[in-house]
C-alpha cells in the first residue's frame, strides 16, 4: 500500500478537470455507437439481401450430377458401347511455369509436338485451355505424377466400343461431348442420354460438402439399348465380307442377316469400315452404312418375285415350259439376251439358270400394275421402317409410266433400285410362308406376325427353285454350305455410270435363305465392283453367303438338316445379266 | 432468485455449447457420408470400366486370332461335329446321321 500512488494527494491530479473534456468523451462515444447502429441497420435491413447473397456465394455451391449415358448391348447382353470416365487435361496458361524440361515431358505424354503445346499455352490472358481431351487413364496418372503447376485434369465420359470396326456402322459413335453422331447412337441419342441433375450444397473451408440446401434434382441415367444384333454373327459376317472384298479387289461390300421368324436384324456389316474410337482420318466411304444408304439395281435377284407373282396369278406352274431359244428377244427397238442360249426351260429352270428371256416372257404376260403391286408390297420404293438415320427408299417408278421394254428389264432387276437391306427384307416372304415380316433392330422373343403377300404354297415352290440355284446346274453352287440346305438367287448387274451402264464395272449380289425346309435366316450379300477377274454374283457373293450361313446357324444352335456332303459338286454355269 | 438465474444461465451456456458440438458432428458425418457416396460412384464407374476392358479382351476377333495363332485351333464344321439331341424320338431318328458324322470326325482328325 505504501508503494502505491496516493491519487488524491498527487499534485498532477490536483488541478481541476475542465467539464468540456468529459462531455466531449461522452459525445464521442455516443457518436461511435450511433455509427455502429447505423452500420448494423445498413447491413441487416437496408442492404440485407446483397450481403446474404454474397455470403452464400462464398460457401454454397451448385454441383452438377452428370447422368450416365446408357449402354448399347447386343442380343446376349454383350457390351457394344459404354461410357466410362477418362481424364481430360486442361491448363491455366498464366500459372504454367516456363520450364522446358517439364514441358517437354508433358508434350511427350500428350503425344504432341512441343511447338503445338507452346502454342496452346501462349495466350496468357486465358484462364482455361484444353490441352487434350479424353486421354488414357495411364497418361492421366503420369501427368499427375509430373506435378506441374497450372495443369489440371477433369473427368469426362468417353464412349468405348469393344467390338471395334465390325459393328461400327450399326452402333455408330458419339462426339467428344458424348452426343450421338451416327447409327444407333444418333437415332436413340435422347433415350441413351438421360438427364443431368444438380444439388445445392454448403462446402466448408476444406472444400468438403457439409450440408445439402434446398432441393436436389437427381440425375436420370440413360436407358440401356438392347439391339437384335448378335455380336458373334456380326463379327463372322464382317470377317467373311472383308476377306471377300479384299480377295476380289472390290470397292466395297455389304451383308445383311435377318432372322426370318422374328424379323430381327442379326447382323449388318459393311466394308470398308472404321474403328469408332479412332476417327481421325475418316472418309465418307468408310462412314457410309451402305446396306441402308446405297441403292443399286438388283439384277437377277428380282426374278423370284416375278415368278412368285406369276404363280400367284395362276399364269404358270413350276413345271410350265418356256421357250427361251435363241437366247434373245426383241421388244420394240431393244433386245434382251441370255449369256447362254438355253432352249426350252421349265419355270423352275428359268430361275435356276437365271434366264433373262424366260423371266421377261413371263413378265410380259402380266399387267404392269400386278408387277408394280408385287414390288411395292415387299417394300421396294419405300423407306424401311427402321430407326436408322439416312435409310433410303430406293426407286420404283409408278407403273403407269412403264414402257413395255422397261417392264421386261424390270423383271430381271434393271430400271429399279433398292438397298441391300430392302432386298434382304423382301426375301423374307420366301423364308416365311409368303408373308412379309416387319423388321426390327431390337430383341424380340417371339415369332412376329407378317403381312401376307403370296400364298404359302407358292412361297414353298419358289423356295425349292432357289434351292435348285445352289445345286448342280444352278448359277451358285458356291452358295452351298456344309450340313445345311440353302437356297438363293444370284444377281450380277452392270453398274450405272453417268447416263448409261459401265462396261466393265459390275456388282455381284446374292440373296438367299437357309435351311430350305424351315428357313431360319435370310442373308443378302452385295460386292461392289469386284475387279480381280471374277465378278458374277455366284462367284463373288455366294461364298460370303455360304460362310455367313454356316457361322450364323452354328451360333443359333441349329443342327444340320443334311448329312454332310462335299462342298462343291459342280462348276457354276455362267449367269445372265 | 439470484441462484436460480445463475443455474439457468449455466444451463443455457451448456446447451449452446452442446448445440455447437452437435452441429459440428452432423457436418462431419455428412461429409463422411458424401465422401462414401462419391467413393461408391467411383467404384461403380471403375466396375464399368473393367467390364468394358474385359469385353474388349474377349471379343470374337481377339479370341479367334489367339485360338488360331497361339493354340493352332480351327473352326468346327458340321463334318467334324457330333450333334446330340435330347428328345428320345428325335434321337433315334438322328442316330444314323450322327453315327455317320462321328465316323467322319474320326476320319478327319489327325
Amino acid at each position: 500500500m505504501s508503494r502505491s500512488i496516493a491519487y488524491t494527494s498527487s499534485p498532477l491530479l490536483a488541478s481541476p478537470t475542465p467539464l468540456w473534456r468529459s462531455k466531449f468523451i461522452v459525445a464521442a462515444i455516443a457518436l461511435a455507437f450511433a455509427g455502429l447502429v447505423g452500420r448494423a441497420v445498413y447491413i441487416q435491413v437496408i442492404e440485407n439481401e446483397f450481403f446474404q447473397r454474397q455470403g452464400e456465394v462464398r460457401f454454397k455451391r451448385t454441383l452438377a450430377l452428370p447422368a450416365n449415358r446408357g449402354r448399347i448391348l447386343d442380343r446376349n447382353g454383350v457390351i457394344l458401347a459404354s461410357s466410362i470416365p477418362v481424364p481430360s487435361i486442361w491448363a491455366i496458361p498464366e500459372d504454367v511455369p516456363r520450364d522446358p524440361a517439364g514441358l517437354k515431358k508433358l508434350a511427350k505424354l500428350l503425344n504432341m509436338s512441343q511447338a503445338e503445346l507452346n502454342k496452346k499455352l501462349e495466350d496468357e490472358d486465358k484462364t482455361f485451355v484444353w490441352l487434350k481431351r479424353q486421354v488414357d487413364e495411364s497418361v492421366g496418372q503420369d501427368i499427375a505424377a509430373l506435378g506441374l503447376k497450372g495443369i489440371y485434369q477433369r473427368k469426362e465420359y468417353k464412349r468405348q466400343y469393344p467390338e471395334g470396326e465390325a459393328a461400327a456402322h450399326v452402333v455408330g459413335f458419339t462426339n467428344v461431348e458424348d452426343k450421338g453422331q451416327e447409327g444407333m447412337e444418333l437415332a436413340f441419342n435422347k433415350e441413351l442420354g438421360g438427364r443431368n441433375g444438380s444439388r445445392r450444397v454448403i462446402k466448408d473451408r476444406m472444400g468438403r460438402v457439409v450440408e445439402d440446401v434446398g432441393q436436389q434434382i437427381a440425375p436420370v441415367d440413360g436407358r440401356d439399348l438392347q439391339l437384335s444384333i448378335d455380336s458373334k454373327v456380326q463379327f463372322f459376317t464382317y470377317q467373311a465380307l472383308k476377306a471377300a472384298v479384299l480377295e476380289h479387289k472390290a470397292k466395297a461390300g455389304s451383308v445383311v442377316v435377318l432372322d426370318v421368324q422374328t424379323g430381327e436384324v442379326l447382323a449388318l456389316a459393311n466394308y470398308p469400315s472404321f474403328v469408332p474410337d479412332k476417327r481421325q482420318n475418316l472418309s465418307g466411304a468408310q462412314l457410309r452404312n451402305r446396306a441402308l444408304t446405297d441403292t443399286f439395281e438388283p439384277g437377277s435377284t428380282m426374278k423370284p418375285f416375278v415368278i412368285a407373282s406369276a404363280l400367284e396369278k395362276g399364269m404358270v406352274t413350276p413345271q410350265t415350259a418356256i421357250q427361251t431359244a435363241p437366247g434373245r428377244m426383241t421388244i420394240g427397238s431393244a433386245t434382251i439376251t441370255d449369256s447362254h442360249p438355253h432352249g426350252v426351260l421349265t419355270v423352275s429352270e428359268v430361275i435356276q439358270k437365271s434366264s433373262n428371256v424366260g423371266t421377261a416372257k413371263i413378265a410380259m404376260q402380266m399387267p404392269a400394275r400386278e408387277m408394280w403391286e408385287m414390288y411395292s408390297s415387299i417394300g421396294f420404293g419405300q423407306k424401311p421402317i427402321l430407326p436408322f438415320p439416312g435409310a433410303v427408299s430406293g426407286r420404283l417408278r409408278p407403273y403407269k409410266s412403264w414402257r413395255p421394254i422397261e417392264q421386261a428389264t424390270m423383271s430381271y432387276g434393271y430400271g429399279i433400285s433398292v438397298s441391300l437391306f430392302q432386298l434382304a427384307h423382301a426375301y423374307t416372304i420366301f423364308g416365311r410362308d409368303g408373308d412379309l415380316v416387319p423388321v426390327t433392330m431390337f430383341k424380340m422373343n417371339e415369332r412376329a406376325a407378317g403381312v401376307p403377300v403370296i400364298d404359302a404354297r407358292h412361297a414353298r415352290a419358289v423356295r425349292q427353285m432357289l434351292h435348285l440355284v445352289t445345286g448342280p446346274g444352278g448359277t451358285a453352287p458356291k452358295a452351298q454350305t456344309m450340313g445345311y440346305s440353302v437356297g438363293g438367287k444370284t444377281g450380277t448387274a452392270h453398274k450405272v455410270e453417268g447416263r448409261g451402264y459401265a462396261d466393265k464395272k459390275y456388282r455381284g449380289v446374292f440373296a438367299g435363305l437357309a435351311p430350305v425346309d424351315a428357313p431360319r435366316i435370310v442373308v443378302a450379300v452385295m460386292i461392289d465392283e469386284p475387279s480381280n477377274g471374277k465378278y458374277f454374283g455366284g462367284e463373288v457373293a455366294a461364298p460370303v453367303f455360304s460362310q455367313t450361313v454356316q457361322q450364323t446357324l452354328k451360333v443359333l444352335g441349329l443342327a444340320p438338316d443334311m448329312s454332310v456332303i462335299p462342298q462343291i459338286v459342280t462348276g457354276p454355269v455362267e449367269e445372265s445379266f | 432468485m439470484m441462484r436460480l438465474n445463475l443455474v439457468l444461465l449455466l444451463g443455457v451456456v451448456l446447451s449452446a455449447l452442446y448445440l455447437v458440438n452437435v452441429q459440428y458432428e452432423s457436418r462431419r458425418l455428412y461429409s463422411d457420408l458424401d465422401r462414401a457416396k462419391a467413393r461408391a460412384h467411383q467404384l461403380a464407374t471403375e466396375n464399368e470400366r473393367l467390364q468394358v476392358e474385359k469385353r474388349s479382351q474377349a471379343t470374337s476377333a481377339r479370341v479367334e486370332s489367339l485360338a488360331k495363332s497361339r493354340l493352332q485351333m480351327r473352326a468346327a464344321t458340321p463334318a467334324i461335329t457330333t450333334y446330340v439331341t435330347y428328345s428320345p424320338a428325335v434321337a433315334t431318328l438322328a442316330s444314323s446321321g450322327a453315327g455317320h458324322e462321328a465316323s467322319a470326325a474320326q476320319g478327319r482328325l489327325p
